[in-house]
Parts: structure tokens; C-alpha cells; sequence
């Protein structure tokens, strides 16, 4: 699907690819700044994430800006787009995977670390005080 | 204010005892969180007079530390001291760390090896804390000239918000993003360290520092 609409350099072709892509930077940014508002990610992280999916976004709508890329990865290629976007989804599992493996070796420390102050006798202790108090 | 100093350790034995006894005259109380250690450690630093925390299992660094300020507050510690259970930091120090704190003037005092006196640090113990400095401010926005020191001091603010999720060396990292996102105020003071073949051994390896380099850049984008 091609929507040509027109610009001030000429045609600009609307495919889906440029719709969904700019919305999805577009969520992804608002989530960052969410979690920023929420206290759980800095500003600078938010900055950080903003320039990523900016950046997404500007290579997606104005390709030409990043000729030399474009030529280096060779994107242009129907063949090669496909292969790109392979390797995205491939990474974003990766990424998904460790985010899992990340909260479980969290659960396993919380677990491990209960346990040991457990032991030492400073959870007992400090009910007793918070039931007690001097 | 009652200071208490916590030191996450594993497979210290034989330089753990020294530490502890050193520590003593410049604190209320010391911790050592033992780490999952198969050698005597936990006994030896007993023996001293520390209050030992024990790990089932090795965690890594960061999460002792983590369990060590835990186990801080709930034996009702102002301030928390952390350092190393190598032998490598000079419990000398700490005086001169806990006074900006004490003073009221400073929420977290870093022990900065890289200012003041002339320490022998091998060439790529520098480079690696310079890579460390680097992806610090890349991914906190602050830049402090010892991202990766060890010893530190945390004022009462910091020892009720601290709360650090990673449990390899990349919590000195996390420590930074704390006090960014917290706006706590620091200071870096010079401290001395004596660098062996023992300590050199006991840190991270270049491949080490490289997972930690990307599980620090990963992390930022993650969270």
C-alpha cells in the first residue's frame, strides 16, 4: 500500500511501515516518561530512550537523511528489509529473555537474602521490637 | 549516630580478620556479609567480634552489599560504611569520609582513589575504572572520578532510600543512579589503597568488565 502525499521536496510515500513504526516510538517514549513520572526510570534514562526511538523514527520517515547507513545495511533491498526485521525481533527476544532471567535471579537473591537475615535472628528481632516497642 | 560498617565478603579468611579489627575503633558495629563462602570467612569474622549475615549461595557483590545495609537498618543504623573485604582499603579513612556526613553537609561520601595521594594503581585497573566513569555518565548523567570505588559512606537519606536490583559489580554503577535519582548530595574524598596480587586477582576480569559494561547499558534501556 502506497499513499503518496505531497511535500514541500516532492512525494512522500505513506506506507504502513512509516505509520506503525513512529506510533510505536511514539508509546515507547510515553512509557519511559510515564515510568519517569512514576519515579521508577531518571530523566536521563527517559532522554536517553527518547533519542533511541527519535532516532527510529527519523531513519523510518527520512531514510535519505542516513544514506550512508541505508547503503551500508543495505535496508533498500526488499530481501534485506526482511532480514533486518528478523534480526529486530531476534534481539527483542534476547532482550526479553534476559529481562526474565533478570527478575528471577532478583526473586532468587530476595529469597536468599531473607533467608540469611532470617538466620542472623534480625527479622524475628525487629517484629518483636515493631509489636513491642521500648 | 549510630555508624555501623558493612563489608560483603567471600572467601576472605585470611584477610577478612584484619579488617574487622581495624574497623572497630571508628564504628558502632560492623557487618560482614559473608557471601556464600566455602572457606572459614564467616567463622573468622565471628571470631572478631563482627556480626556475620550468611548467603546460602554466592549472589555476587551487589547483592551482599544490599543484604549488608538491610541487616544495617535493621539494627537501627544512621549512617552506613561500606569498603571491601579484601584488605585493600585503609579503615584509616573513615573518619576522614564520615565527616561531611556527620556535619550534615553531604548524604553520600565516595572514597575516591583517584584524587589526593599518589596510590600505585596498575595501568588497567585505571583503565578499567576510566571505561566505568564513562558508561556511569553515560547512563546516569553523573559523573563522579571513581564510579567503581568501594568505599563509601551513606548518610541517614540514603540508608532508608538506597535500594540497589543488581547483584554483580555493577551496583557501583547503581549506587550513582541512586543518588541521581534521589538528587542526594556527594562528595569524593581521596582515600589510600594497597594493591597486591591478592586484590588484583579477587577484582573483575577484562571479560567481566565487559559484561558488566553491557549489563549496565542493557539495564538502562530495560528498566
Amino acid at each position: 500500500m502506497i499513499i503518496p502525499v505531497t511535500t514541500e521536496s516532492g512525494f512522500f510515500e505513506f506506507t504502513p511501515y512509516r505509520v506503525v513504526v513512529p506510533l510505536l516510538s511514539f508509546v515507547m517514549i510515553a512509557y519511559a516518561w510515564n515510568h519517569v513520572l512514576r519515579g521508577t526510570k531518571t530523566i536521563w534514562e527517559a532522554l536517553l530512550w527518547t533519542l533511541f526511538w527519535g532516532g527510529v523514527t527519523i531513519v523510518v520517515l527520512f531514510p535519505n537523511w542516513l544514506g550512508f547507513l541505508t547503503a551500508w545495511t543495505g535496508i533498500k533491498g526488499q530481501a534485506n528489509a526482511v532480514f533486518a526485521i528478523t534480526i529486530g525481533i531476534l534481539l527483542f527476544v534476547v532482550f526479553h529473555i534476559l529481562v526474565r532471567i533478570e527478575q528471577m535471579q532478583k526473586r532468587m537473591t530476595d529469597l536468599v537474602r531473607h533467608e540469611a537475615l532470617r538466620e542472623a535472628g534480625l527479622i524475628g528481632r525487629i517484629e518483636e521490637d515493631e509489636h513491642h516497642p521500648k | 549516630m549510630k555508624i555501623i560498617a558493612v563489608i560483603p565478603a567471600y572467601n576472605e579468611s585470611g584477610h577478612v580478620a584484619e579488617v574487622v579489627r581495624r574497623m572497630q575503633k571508628h564504628v558502632d558495629g560492623t557487618i560482614v556479609v559473608d557471601d556464600g563462602s566455602t572457606d572459614t570467612t564467616p567463622e573468622v569474622a565471628r571470631r572478631e567480634g563482627a556480626f556475620v549475615v550468611s548467603h546460602a549461595m554466592n549472589c555476587g557483590a551487589g547483592a551482599a552489599t544490599m543484604t549488608g545495609v538491610h541487616a544495617a537498618r535493621l539494627l537501627r543504623a544512621d549512617v552506613i560504611v561500606t569498603l571491601d573485604a579484601d584488605g585493600q582499603h585503609n579503615p584509616d579513612d573513615i573518619p576522614q569520609l564520615l565527616t561531611p556526613v556527620l556535619k550534615s553537609k553531604v548524604d553520600v561520601v565516595i572514597g575516591t582513589r583517584f584524587r589526593g595521594p599518589k596510590n600505585t594503581i596498575p595501568f588497567i585497573r585505571r583503565a578499567f575504572n576510566c571505561i566505568g566513569n564513562i558508561f556511569t555518565y553515560i547512563t546516569t548523567g553523573k559523573y563522579v572520578s571513581d564510579s567503581q570505588s568501594g568505599f563509601k559512606v551513606f548518610g541517614p537519606k540514603a540508608v532508608q532510600a538506597l535500594d540497589l536490583h543488581l547483584s554483580g559489580f555493577e551496583f557501583c554503577t547503581e549506587i550513582i543512579r541512586e543518588i541521581a535519582k534521589h538528587r542526594w548530595s556527594i562528595v569524593e574524598i581521596p582515600i589510600r589503597v594497597t594493591y597486591s596480587e591478592y586484590t588484583l586477582a579477587k577484582g573483575q576480569s577484562f571479560s567481566g568488565g565487559v559484561i558488566t559494561a553491557c549489563k549496565i547499558l542493557l539495564r538502562t534501556f530495560l528498566r
